[in-house]
């Protein structure tokens, strides 16, 4: 244990002291923040040439347009001369010229493109309640008939409820979930092979294997690509939280994680439950089969030819999932949610749509377990004969070879 | 004590050791000879259990088990090191995977390198040393545990005269420091300097053993090496003399058919008279070598 120790601390820091490990876990936040940056200067030089003021010589009308109406407007500009002016220097967008005439409200755009639909919606809403109160006002009419008047027609759906079918807050965890799985599988497939065969190139395993059982080596291997793992997750992880927090005190986005807080929730929810065990599990056991297949190649230039299976067996795994998002209830979605390998996109899905009991959760994860240790067994044994094959028989006849002979 | 037993293995058609015993006493030095593809590494391979083989290998009376591990030292045929760490980190890790604490470790790293004079500090990188640097840091690591079993797998190959004698020097301390040790070499020089006893394999079957007095007598005192102003042609009439070779002028060497003709020789050649050189010794072990691979291609 103490060895398997030593050999996981060695593969964790050489991994984590490199440029790629720095780049790969970096790389999201730098394009977040170069994004971020981006549209705040963008939305920054461009804030004052958004605004538009409001011109009337009506003081109540214009009082009640800015009483509804707050974003984007200039209310400093109050007259027509002040506003081309602000216009010709690309400091106003536009100015809105309210009047009333013959108790008939009227609105006129001044700029140099068409009013934004935001504005236009809202300007023609605000028009049509000032002129309706106007027109109310003007027939004398009572509240009742003006309740009357004020009554519009009713359209309402309603959708009967599927047990297979994913909503909004399902679909957004499962893409996320999937997604996550997927990268992080296809990039340390690659990462658990090249380490694997890259030792086996350099020979230095006769060495190694004179001081520790081959058992214990690969464990500690495997360990120590688990541990960089778990770093880039929990990195993300408190990165992600950091942004939350930031994103939270932005008087910018505030307003859309308030309209959006049930759907954050919720997809937080089927996000950091049993899901990130079969995330991390999933991963385990894809490591594995991609340092049993680094082990088996030749040279360590074979080992991205190496990892291709394991990355071919992932990218089944999540294309699989697609048909079925809309169809949680299949066979095949129940069946492959217990088999290793599938387990770890299927069982997920079904976690997220709540269509799974925690039997069947646990049997699921206790499977992917037992597999993952007997399949890790397996390779320790065959490890130290596989790295010290060092003839030139190809990747399958090592293949085969290595399931032949399993002495 | 390392004790083999007929071990023998097999790899498909060939057979690469054929019922090979031999033993290393504690505090003794064993050389392993024999052309490329003798079987001497696969020996090692068995000692290490890297392969499996048919035979009995013990170590102090016990099979090789993990619990022995931090016990050996070995140096592979194919040196090999992880480049991109530091001297003194690659030290370390091969030293802790012996058991040794990094702190113990450490403070010694710098008298290993005086030791072997490598040129570079603990911090220089792997990859920045010469091949020979990185050969005696690998040394380093396969000694610096002293290790009681010490299996070197042509441990002078690629070292110039200077360094192979800082080589021999910790052998030889290690030797006395109680540790069983086999190495392998193409040098007979290397092996007669070094050896307590010798094998020779030669395709897998051990075609010589015992101590190196014991091997060259087996061939007899075969080889006569006098000095005198005699003609080749003339010595070559003596009795019991094969053949003559001319060593420097005045000096020949004399391949005798009869030992026994030694006497009779010295008598006839001396006439009672004082000879400068008259030397009646076995074969080298170098003429040995190749006398026993010439018996194969014969």
């Amino acid at each position: 244990m103490h060895k398997t120790w030593i050999v996981t601390l060695e593969t964790y820091l050489r991994q984590i002291k490199s440029w790629s490990f720095l780049f790969m876990v970096i790389g999201p936040f730098l394009m977040i923040g170069l994004t971020v940056g981006i549209s705040y200067i963008s939305a920054n030089s461009a804030s004052s040439s958004k605004e538009v003021a409001v011109i009337s010589t009506s003081k109540p009308l214009r009082r009640a347009y800015l009483r509804q109406q707050t974003d984007n407007l200039n209310t400093r500009i109050t007259t027509v001369s002040a506003a081309e002016a602000a216009v010709k220097k690309n400091h106003l967008a536009g100015y809105l010229q309210l009047s009333e005439s013959h108790q008939q409200i009227r609105a006129d755009y001044h700029g140099s493109s068409r009013m934004a639909s935001g504005l236009k919606a809202q300007t023609q809403n605000f028009l049509q309640q000032y002129q309706q109160a106007r027109n109310y006002q003007q027939a004398k009419l009572t509240a009742k008939q003006q309740r009357l008047l004020a009554r519009t027609p009713v359209l309402q759906q309603h959708i009967a409820k599927k047990a297979g079918t994913a909503n909004l807050a399902k679909t957004i965890s499962f893409w996320i979930l999937v997604t996550m799985i997927y990268i992080i599988l296809i990039t340390y497939a690659s990462i658990a092979a090249q380490e694997i065969a890259s030792d086996k190139g350099t020979k230095i395993m006769e060495i190694i294997f004179s001081s520790t059982t081959a058992t214990s080596y690969f464990v500690g291997k495997i360990g120590g690509i688990l541990l960089v793992i778990l770093t880039q997750i929990i990195i993300y992880l408190v990165g992600g939280w950091a942004g939350y927090q930031i994103a939270l005190n932005s008087t910018a986005v505030k307003p859309l994680i308030a309209e959006n807080q049930s759907l954050i929730d919720a997809v937080l929810h089927n996000l950091l439950n049993l899901n990130l065990v079969y995330l991390f599990l999933g991963v385990i056991i894809y490591t594995i089969l991609a340092a049993y297949s680094g082990a088996v190649v030749a040279k360590a230039e074979d080992a991205s030819k190496a990892a291709q299976p394991v990355i071919m067996l992932g990218m089944f795994g999540f294309f699989a999932t697609f048909p079925f998002q809309n169809n949680l209830d299949a066979l095949f979605v129940k069946i492959l949610s217990y088999v290793p390998f599938f387990s770890s996109y299927f069982m997920p899905m079904r976690i997220i749509n709540g269509t799974v009991n925690g039997w069947e959760q646990l049997i699921s994860l206790l499977i992917l377990l037992a597999a993952i240790a007997l399949f890790a067994g397996y390779i320790g044994s065959q490890y130290q004969r596989l790295m010290l094959q060092t003839d030139n028989r190809s990747f399958w006849q090592h293949l085969l070879h290595g399931w032949r002979h399993q002495d | 004590m390392l004790s083999i037993q007929h071990i023998s293995k097999q790899f498909g058609p060939v057979k690469a050791l054929n019922d090979v015993s031999f033993e290393v006493p504690n505090g003794q030095i064993l050389g392993l000879i024999g052309q490329n593809g003798a079987g001497k590494s696969t020996t090692f391979h068995s000692i290490l259990n890297f392969i499996q083989y048919d035979g009995t290998i013990r170590w102090q009376g016990k099979p090789l088990s993990p619990a022995d591990f931090d016990t050996i030292g070995y140096l592979p045929e194919e040196r090999s090191l992880m480049t991109k760490l530091t001297i003194e980190q690659q030290i370390v890790y091969l030293a802790r995977l012996k058991d040794q604490s990094a702190k113990d470790i450490r403070p010694r790293i710098d008298d290993w390198l005086g030791r072997f004079a490598v040129k570079g500090t603990r911090k220089s990188r792997i990859n920045d040393l010469s091949k020979g640097n990185q050969q005696k840091v690998q040394l380093i690591c396969t000694l610096i545990h002293h290790p009681k079993l010490l299996i070197l797998d042509e441990p002078f190959s690629g070292l110039d005269p200077v360094n192979a004698d800082l080589l021999k020097q910790a052998i030889l301390r290690a030797r006395d420091d109680g540790a069983a040790i086999i190495f392998s070499s193409h040098d007979m020089e290397n092996v007669s300097a070094l050896c307590d006893q010798l094998v020779m394999l030669r395709k897998g079957d051990m075609v010589l053993h015992g101590t190196l007095a014991e091997v060259r007598n087996q061939f007899g005192k075969t080889e006569l090496y006098v000095t005198t102003d005699w003609s080749a042609d003339r010595l070559a009439t003596l009795p019991g003399v094969g053949r003559v070779d001319l060593r420097q002028p005045g000096q020949y060497l004399l391949h005798l058919t009869d030992p026994a003709a030694g006497p009779t020789i010295f008598a006839e050649l001396t006439q009672g008279h004082y000879i400068e050189e008259f030397s009646q010794q076995p074969p080298t072990l170098d003429e040995i070598f190749r006398m026993k691979v010439s018996e194969d291609h014969a």
